[in-house]
């Protein structure tokens, strides 16, 4: 017991004093940091502002263009003209040129720029305004609908709550999607991972002999499960450094913006002003607000809100120690399968025989993906959910949509049977393939290692 | 010491020891001769209790092995081979230790044995800045540090320069003298004949000949062993 202890002490110091290990955690968290900055700095970063000169030769949008914090629309009258001032100043960065109709709708637009092309912001500010002072022209002129009653009209919406009528709480679907996503995926990255990592350990062993010194002290057996189990505590390490250093590196970057949350923060909240009046006028008040917030772009507050109601909805204590249990043992049960491939072969390009068809349950729950999603307690879902191979990235998918107890206890159980069951074939493999050196092992060889009998 | 009786092991269809019965008496060097593919390594690997042996038993010290007397045991393989990446000291001690020192212990001895192999100065390098012969030194060092009883040396020679190998002929010359027994596994005939007052010699998995040195060189009077080796291989006695 001491010695396997000793495996587990070497195999987990090695890997934790290299730079690799943590470059590796840092680097996670980092780029979330930086995912999650930029939006933030570029909603701050003030644009270098454009000045576009506008030639309408159609009658439609002279004086129609609106200038913005960005870019600023001046009438130019001529093509000619506005050419000369382009060619002459500097400070006007291109022409946006409707020629006359031919037929009662225009047809084509220009926009024209001297050597340094507009950027993406004043081309696609640009191309809106077309599309919507043409639309406000036929909407007006055909049905008599103003632009301010039409902005009204788009901008309002109805939310379409999921209830589960008994409680009466909302259901949050797609919040409790992408949370048992992310950690369904969270595991089989794991299990790949530091699977392959044991499958390498135990390749580095084999082909630098160190192996047959290392099994005159130790059960091949207890080299093996340490390893399993030191290589698992890395990647437990890992996780939880990533959990913890992401929690700082986002957590840095809100105080670093605190102005923004802040100003989210204070403002009112549209359902509350939309609740205090029943009578038209009140509704309409309460449109137009939601409309100016939804022009502003300060909807994201409203959505922020429904995502935190989204995920106190779902029963994180449960979640996470099931994602400890199945990230656990679906390690182990994988982790094992690795490393008997790794005694197999003497370099990775070989060992691809035995670790392809091993992993393919897990590739297979990964592509099952939409399928899982679009019918969390479908048939399909229940017996993945079930089935000791899938079940660690299958029932990760489906906890955060409510699971009955009677599936989590068998599925836990059936996994916790066969992790034994996937140990014991491996070590038998472990310990007759490890020795043998130079023979590319075959199937054959492998239903042979497990029947001999020691 | 070390009684080998009636082992037999077969690798699927192939047999790699017949039957094989020894004796290994303590305070001897013990020459196990064969040719390649004979079954030194697998008896080798019997004795350490790498693998099991279809039947037959090992008595040491006349009582059956157990797992705990691989600490008796120091083994060095044909095969050499360390953890490239790890460092001469991390590893040496990681060694020792699942042979069962203690820390402090393991660190006090190998310092010694380092200082006297003159590779004190590389305990902090990786495994893999070392020459081949460095290594190989190391290894001689690991498999020697927990001054086990019985020691097993496969082809300890080969990968030497010639200086090196006599310093490690010296080597086991003196832990012979300090009272360990040694098997030494080996083709090569004059450095078995120079070191070996006892030999066995196998061949396709059978014990073909085994015996004090001295007994068989007067059974085979004018014959050098090389000769001995090679006529019975070739059954021209």
């Amino acid at each position: 017991m001491n010695k396997i202890l000793l495996v587990i002490q070497r195999e987990y110091a090695t890997r934790v004093k290299k730079p690799s290990f943590w470059i590796l955690t840092l680097v996670v968290p980092i780029l979330l940091a930086i995912i999650y900055a930029i939006p933030i700095m570029l909603a701050n970063k003030p644009l270098e502002h454009a000045n576009v000169l506008v030639v309408d030769e159609s009658g439609l949008f002279q004086g129609q263009f609106h200038s913005g914090r960005d870019i600023t629309y001046y009438d130019a009258g001529s093509l000619d003209y506005a050419e000369r001032q382009l060619a002459t100043y500097d400070t006007l960065h291109a022409i946006v040129y409707i020629p006359a109709r031919e037929a009662s709708i225009p047809q084509d637009a220009f926009l024209y720029y001297r050597s340094d092309a507009p950027s993406i912001t004043v081309q696609a500010d640009v191309n809106n305004q077309l599309q919507e002072i043409l639309r406000n022209a036929i909407l007006l002129d055909v049905h008599g609908i103003t632009p301010d009653d039409y902005a009204l009209l788009t901008s309002t919406h109805v939310r379409l709550r999921t209830q589960d009528i008994e409680t009466g709480r909302d259901g949050f679907l797609q919040i409790k999607m992408v949370v048992g996503a992310l950690l369904a995926l969270l595991v089989f990255m794991g299990v790949f991972m530091f699977g392959s990592q044991v499958m390498r350990g135990v390749m580095e062993e084999k082909t630098s002999r160190v192996v047959e010194v290392i099994v005159c002290s130790v059960k091949p057996f207890q080299l093996m499960m340490g390893k399993v189990v030191g290589i698992g505590l890395v990647g437990l390490t890992q996780f939880a450094l990533w959990v913890l250093l992401s929690g700082v590196a986002v957590t840095g970057v809100r105080i670093a913006n605190a102005d923004i949350f802040e100003q989210a923060a204070s403002r009112h909240s549209v359902t509350e002003i939309a609740t205090k009046g029943t009578d038209a006028t009140r509704q309409y008040e309460a449109a137009r607000y939601q409309q100016a917030q939804y022009e502003a772009g300060e909807g994201i507050d409203h959505d922020l809100q429904e995502l935190i109601e989204g995920l106190s909805s779902i029963n994180f204590g449960l979640l996470i120690i099931l994602f400890l249990f199945y990230f656990v043992f679906g390690y182990l049960l994988y982790a094992s399968l690795f490393a008997a491939a790794g005694s197999l072969v003497d370099n990775e390009t070989d060992s691809q025989q035995f670790t392809l068809p091993m992993t393919v349950p897990l590739l297979l729950t990964i592509l099952l993906t939409p399928a899982i999603l679009n019918e969390p307690s479908g048939s399909l879902s229940t017996w993945l959910s079930l089935i000791p191979f899938t079940s660690p990235i299958a029932m990760l998918f489906r906890i955060p949509f409510g699971v009955p107890v009677w599936q989590i206890v068998l599925s836990t159980i059936l996994l916790l049977a066969t992790f034994p069951l996937c140990i014991w074939v491996a070590a038998k493999i472990y310990r007759n393939a490890i020795l043998r050196y130079g023979q590319k092992a075959t199937w054959r060889d492998l239903f042979r290692f497990v029947k001999t009998k020691n | 010491m070390l009684t080998i009786k009636n082992i037999t092991k077969t690798f699927g269809n192939y047999r790699a020891l017949d039957n094989v019965s020894l004796h290994i008496r303590r305070g001897s060097l013990f020459g196990l001769l064969g040719p390649n593919g004979a079954g030194k390594t697998t008896l080798i690997r019997i004795i350490n209790q790498i693998i099991r042996p279809d039947s037959g038993t090992i008595l040491f010290d006349g009582r059956p092995m157990t797992e705990t007397d691989s600490a008796h045991i120091g083994y060095l393989p044909e095969e050499r081979g360390l953890y490239k990446k790890m460092s001469v000291g991390a590893q040496t001690i990681y060694l020792a230790r699942l042979k069962g020192l203690d820390k402090a212990t393991a660190e006090q001895r190998l310092h010694q044995w380092f200082d006297r192999l003159e590779i004190a100065s590389w305990w902090n390098r990786p495994v893999e800045e070392l020459s081949k012969g460095m290594q190989q030194k190391v290894q001689f060092v690991v498999t020697v540090l927990h001054n086990p009883q019985l020691l097993i040396f496969d082809e300890p020679f080969s990968g030497f320069d010639p200086v090196n190998a006599d310093i490690l002929k010296r080597e086991i010359l003196r832990l012979k003298e300090q009272g360990a027994t040694i098997i030494f596994s080996t083709h090569n005939m004059p450095s078995a004949e120079a070191l070996c007052d006892h030999i066995a010699l196998i061949d396709h998995a059978q014990v073909v000949l085994s015996g004090p040195l001295d007994d068989i060189k007067a059974a085979h009077p004018g014959k050098d062993l090389d000769r001995i080796f090679i006529d019975t291989v070739t059954h021209k006695t």
